[in-house]
Formats: structure tokens, C-alpha cells, sequence
């Protein structure tokens, strides 16, 4: 350390407070696309929409719905109702219908729908908050990164495939040949760019790489992708619970977030030094 | 830009653009003659004659369009989709762009801005089917933004405003660094980059200047804010409403070290009753996580647990509450967290993540999502060198801690 560190005076001390009241109750919510609050459009909370949710309990799956702005001048309507079709079909699909629309009521893509995928964590995370000259912290428990779900693209674009082969269902990754008015795929950029060689390398280099990752074929299907699909059964067919959203200018996140604050100012003890840390650290 | 009249027909050859312009002649050999797929050239003769783009246009169409098209953005192929001009609706055209747009007879007229960069009409796509012109319905709010973020836009907008010549009727000009202020679904604009003032080094550091500068402006705003942060305490109101609150986010060392209240060490001697997690018990003896009898136990975390399967890496733990340290601010701006045991850690502001992040409790008995709010700042918190080899020497110093030391290799710190 520098040789100020003496010189260096105090400006202020304040105390630390740790309450895990909340207990592992609180999380900690990324939105990594993200970049301005999360919030419901004017023209939508006119309109009466909130943020709604969903939860699959088991598997701690959240689902965040957002309602978009659907004003002309920043949405297009005639995408929507493709995209809204194409979404209530996803839904039917994954067995996951929710309260068919209405007769006569079209469907609409007027939501963003933002699914979380669990993120471990990197040490010690803790909430800090600061009131009165004091610093709160509170236990962070787990940590989420929510992402738009687009699966319904998916739907659509099989719809487009279809009717472009002809009736011809092809869902393998081979893909049609090359096609000058598709889009290569992704795999292309990755090859030199020579045109319809790289065509016919990538299927083979795909058949390739599936076969990678097996290590005991039973039936075509290795353990590990066996344990993969099970799991992905199993979160399908599970189902949704509505969840309650409330923000944080509601009343209920209010009284919530007071109950984070410690209250008592006995001072707390710890067996643990400064060495504790060393224990984690792997390879020393 | 040639200046060549247009004939009656524009070859399309990609032109060889190194020739000087005057070398081209009206036919034939017109090979380096930039060429749109649109002859806009053709329009030159009109645009040409014309006085300076402030004076007042005569007829509206033609200096709309014309003066439109000096300002539009030349996009090599998006100029299908703009129109210009507010009436008739002008075909599709290819503009040029920048200040010598009008040629070199104009460009010492304009009171341009110093910096040429394009201007941006926006589109008002007279062709498609709305007739409402865009930019009636937008709502000319501030797009929302994260709290953290503010400070970088709030130092570029001291900067000088930009001066625009007068905007002619119908067109209105949008500063880029403003479009934020358009609408509520408007884009987050760029960060201006303020590298004038850091170019104009002496000679000396001209080799460092290309080498990755380290020491912009943020490092100097992060070290004022962890002052800020912490020590301004003196909150003007205490509001609990308004909720001005900031919550941060602390990265500490794993494992952070397990408190006790002191009033539970009473008790622990007796074997409580109701333990609810047995297991914990056999957790070596520096960890103590028993449930005293006489603490409340908290309802939401125990009970939203399912008595099926708990997590393992969750285990219960004895609610606490209590002073475990003190944060401490120095006048360099330091700032230090210190807490029982002779533990100190320094802390730092961390990367700070551009998107949103939320503070949510989640109750899953009730199915509730509280948002608790958003996260302003994050910090990292290390531990104190100093303190950490000092505190491996008394440990070396004392005797065996933890069984099966001894047969452990030790590595001397002579």
C-alpha cells in the first residue's frame, strides 16, 4: 500500500447493518437488452395493461409479460397479428394456452414476453442501501438474467419453409440447399466464403459435431442429451402459475422493501478472520 | 461531387474516382461518374442556381426539395424510402449530404456547424399510406432511463448546443444527441465522445495517444461518486415515499463470514427442540447456525420452502440483524469496509452494466414479485492485502486450527 495511507484522513464512518430478514428471498433481476426501466408504455397504462407474470414453481421458471407500445408511429400492426397468430400456436404447442381470445377478437402481439435463466454467482452478493448515515445490507439470493422469448419466430418461420419446399417438412439441420434468396445460415460465415461449396461441407460437419457429444449411443441418444431433453420435458410440461407483479410504486413493495432494513443495532459477532477468504480460493 | 450537366442518359459505370472531375467529359467518357441508380444529378442544375438555403424559398416545392436534399443523408441504398419535401411528394431521389452538398460555390455561404456531420430530417414518407405526417403523434417526452446512467448524458448536454441554419416549413431538424427527448419509445443516442481536448497533447505523449487511454474522464467521476455515495449523508428529507433510497450492489469475497446474534449464543448450549434442519449441525465448528427457540422464525423464507425438496445450496439461515462494521470514507476517496475479527476489505466501484437491473422479492407462497427497486451503482469489495498477510502470519503463529493440519504441507512465509 502507498505510503499516505497514514495521511489519509477519515471523512466518514458509517455503520454496517446486515439483516437477512428477507432471507434468500431476494433477487436480483438482469435485463441485459435492456436499457431503460421496466416500465408499461403510456399508451398502454391508459389502456389498462400492467405487467403481468408467470411462474412454473418446481423449476423456478419466471415469465415477465410486458405490454409494448403499440402506437402506429413505433409498431407495426400488421407484423403483430402475424406474430400473435403465430404466438397462440407456440402457446397451444408447448401446452401452454392461455385464455383463448375472445370471438372476434384478433390476435395481437402486445406484449414482450422476458423468460430468466438462473446465473451463479460470484461471491458474496449483497444489497446495500443507504439511509440515515447508515449502509443496510441484505443477502442477495439468487441472480436472473431475463431475456424476450421469441419461440414463436420459430412457428413462422416453419410455416415459411413449408410452404416454400412445397410440403416437405424438413426440421433436420440440413437445412435446404442453398438458396440465393434465403439467408445463409450461420454456419457459413465460419467457412471461407466460397458459394455453394460450403453448402454440402456444412451438413456434414453438422452430422459431425451431433455425434461429438455422444459418448454411450443407445437408440441414437447419448446420456447426457438424454438427461437434457428430460429436463426439457419436464419444465413443458409443468404448469403455469400467474404471478402477482408489483412495482415499486406500489404499497405492497414498500412495506417489502422496509422489512430489509435492520432494526436492532446489537452488534454482531463472527469466529471468522480475514483469513476465511483464503479457503475458497482454489488452487491455494 | 461532378458537376457535370446531365445528359440525356447516365451511363451506369462505377466510376474510377482517383480522375479529377474535370476531366470528365458529357459523353462517352464519363466512366468515373458517380452513379446512384437515380439521376439525381439531374437535379443539380436547379439546386445549383439557387441562392443560399436560408433565403426565403419562393416557390415552397422546389426549394423544399431542394434544400431537403442537400441535407438528407446520401445513403447509398436507403434513399428508396425518403421523400422530401412536404407537398408533392417528390420521387424517390438519392441526396448528397455534408457541406459540399451545394458544391464549392455554397459551402462558404452556410453557417454551418463546425463539425459536419449529417443532418437528420426525419422521414416523412409522403408515399406510404398515412397521411398523417410522422412525427405529429410522438409524444415529445423524455425517454425514460436507468438512474445510474444519468450523469454521462447530463455532462454532454453542457456541452455548447449546436446552431442549425432556420428550419424550413415542414422540416423539422432533430439534433442526434436529442432524439431522446422525441418520444417515449425513442433510442438511447450514443455518448458523444469528447477526445478534442485529449488530442491537443504535447508531442511527448503523441505515442500514447493511439495506445488505449485509461485515464478518461470516467475514471475521475467514478472516484468523486464513492465519496458521494457514501458520505452524503446529510439527506435533505427523509421522505420514505419518494423512496430516494439508492441501492447498491456489494460483491463480496466468497464466503462472507457467518454472524451470530450475540443473544442466540445463550441459548445454543441448549439443545433446541425444534430444529428444523438438523443438518446443520454437522457443519464444522466455526460455522454455528442453530436455531435459537426464542428467535422468531421467519415465516416466509421457512414456510415457501416445500417440504419435498429444499435446495442444498440453500440452507436455512438464522435470521440476523445487527451492526456488523463500519464503512469507512477517506478524504482520497477511498473507502474501506471494515468489520469484526480485524477483517478489511477496500471497495471499489465495479463495471457498471449499461441495462437494467432489479431488486425484486420473490414470495412463492403468495405468487407476489415485489420490485424493491433499481440498482444504481455496483461495488466491489476485496480484501485488504495488508490486513490478509498479516492476519496468515498470526494464523502460522497460533497452532493447528482445523484437524489434519498437521499433515499438511506447510508453506513457510519466512
Amino acid at each position: 500500500m502507498e505510503t499516505d495511507q497514514e495521511d489519509d484522513e477519515l471523512v466518514a464512518v458509517l455503520p454496517i447493518h446486515l439483516t437477512n430478514a428477507l432471507a434468500l428471498n431476494v433477487q436480483l433481476h438482469q435485463f441485459p437488452l435492456l436499457n431503460r426501466p421496466l416500465q408499461v408504455p403510456p399508451s398502454a397504462k391508459l389502456s389498462g395493461k400492467r405487467i403481468s407474470g408467470r411462474i412454473k414453481p418446481d423449476i423456478r421458471r419466471l415469465e415477465l409479460h410486458v405490454p409494448t407500445d403499440t402506437r402506429s408511429e413505433v409498431w407495426n400492426s400488421d407484423k403483430a397479428r402475424n406474430l400473435g397468430a403465430a404466438q397462440i400456436d407456440d402457446d397451444i404447442e408447448k401446452k401452454q394456452e392461455r385464455q383463448k381470445p375472445g370471438e372476434g377478437e384478433e390476435p395481437r402481439l402486445n406484449e414482450i414476453r422476458l423468460q430468466n435463466e438462473r446465473i451463479p454467482q460470484r461471491g458474496a452478493q449483497m444489497l446495500g442501501v443507504m439511509r440515515n448515515g447508515k449502509l443496510n445490507l441484505h443477502p442477495i439470493g439468487e441472480t436472473h438474467q431475463f431475456r424476450p422469448t421469441l419461440t414463436y419466430l420459430d412457428i413462422l418461420s416453419r410455416r415459411d419453409r413449408r410452404s416454400r419446399l412445397g410440403g416437405s417438412d424438413s426440421e433436420t439441420d440440413d437445412g435446404p440447399p442453398p438458396d440465393p434468396e434465403e439467408p445463409p445460415p450461420v454456419d457459413v460465415p465460419k467457412r471461407d466464403k466460397k458459394a455453394p461449396g460450403p453448402g454440402k461441407e456444412i451438413q456434414v460437419s453438422a452430422g459431425r459435431a451431433d455425434d461429438k457429444g455422444s459418448v454411450s449411443t443407445l437408440g441414437g441418444l447419448s446420456a447426457v442429451r438424454r438427461d437434457m431433453l428430460r429436463a426439457i420435458r419436464a419444465e413443458e410440461d409443468e404448469e403455469w402459475c400467474s404471478l402477482h407483479f408489483f412495482d415499486t410504486l406500489t404499497d405492497e413493495s414498500a412495506t417489502v422493501f422496509e422489512t430489509m432494513f435492520s432494526r436492532s443495532t446489537d452488534v454482531l459477532t463472527t469466529n471468522d478472520d480475514i483469513t476465511l477468504f483464503l479457503r475458497d480460493i482454489r488452487g491455494l | 461531387m461532378p458537376e457535370t450537366p446531365s445528359g440525356s442518359s447516365t451511363p451506369k459505370g462505377i466510376g474510377n474516382f482517383v480522375k479529377k472531375q474535370s476531366e470528365v467529359t458529357r459523353q462517352g467518357t464519363q466512366k468515373l461518374k458517380f452513379t446512384p441508380t437515380l439521376p439525381a444529378r439531374r437535379k443539380k442544375d436547379e439546386v445549383k442556381p439557387e441562392p443560399t438555403p436560408q433565403a426565403v424559398p419562393e416557390t415552397s416545392t422546389a426549394a423544399a426539395r431542394g434544400r431537403g436534399r442537400g441535407r438528407g443523408a446520401a445513403d447509398g441504398g436507403a434513399g428508396s424510402g425518403r421523400g422530401r419535401g412536404r407537398g408533392a411528394p417528390p420521387p424517390v431521389e438519392m441526396t448528397a449530404s455534408g457541406p459540399f452538398a451545394m458544391g464549392p460555390t455554397l459551402a462558404g455561404n452556410q453557417t454551418r456547424r463546425p463539425a459536419p456531420r449529417a443532418d437528420f430530417t426525419p422521414a416523412v414518407p409522403t408515399a406510404s399510406s398515412s397521411s398523417v405526417a410522422l412525427g405529429q403523434n410522438l409524444t415529445r417526452t423524455t425517454a425514460p432511463t436507468l438512474k445510474g446512467l444519468d450523469k454521462g448524458k447530463a455532462k454532454v448536454k453542457e456541452e455548447e448546443e449546436e446552431v442549425y441554419s432556420d428550419p424550413d416549413e415542414g422540416v423539422e431538424i432533430i439534433d442526434m444527441n436529442n432524439i431522446g427527448h422525441m418520444d417515449w419509445m425513442a433510442p438511447e443516442s450514443l455518448r458523444e465522445e469528447r477526445k478534442q481536448e485529449k488530442v491537443k497533447i504535447d508531442s511527448d505523449v503523441a505515442d500514447t495517444r493511439n495506445a488505449l487511454d485509461l485515464s478518461e474522464s470516467e475514471g475521475e467521476e467514478e472516484l468523486e461518486d464513492l465519496i458521494e455515495d457514501f458520505a452524503a449523508k446529510n439527506d435533505l428529507d427523509t421522505d420514505s415515499t419518494l423512496r430516494e433510497d439508492r441501492l447498491y450492489f456489494f460483491q463480496f469475497p466468497a464466503p462472507f463470514p457467518k454472524f451470530t446474534n450475540p443473544t442466540s449464543d445463550l441459548h445454543h448450549t441448549a439443545a433446541p427442540a425444534e430444529l428444523v434442519a438438523p443438518q446443520m449441525q454437522a457443519e464444522s465448528s466455526t460455522k454455528r447456525v442453530s436455531f435459537a427457540p426464542d428467535t422468531k422464525q421467519p415465516t416466509t423464507p421457512s414456510s415457501s420452502r416445500p417440504s419435498t425438496a429444499p435446495p442444498s445450496e440453500l440452507p436455512k439461515e438464522e435470521p440476523i440483524d445487527g451492526v456488523i462494521g463500519q464503512l469507512e470514507v477517506y478524504k482520497s476517496g477511498a473507502v474501506k469496509i471494515r468489520l469484526a475479527n480485524g477483517i478489511l476489505f477496500d471497495v471499489s466501484a465495479a463495471t457498471q452494466p449499461s441495462f437494467l437491473q432489479q431488486v425484486v422479492h420473490l414470495d412463492m407462497e403468495n405468487k407476489h414479485l415485489t420490485v424493491l427497486g433499481e440498482v444504481n451503482k455496483q461495488f466491489v469489495a476485496s480484501p485488504d492485502i495488508d490486513s490478509l498477510l498479516n492476519g496468515m502470519e498470526r494464523k502460522d503463529a497460533v497452532g493447528p486450527t482445523f484437524e489434519g493440519e498437521e499433515d499438511l504441507i506447510k508453506m513457510g512465509i519466512a
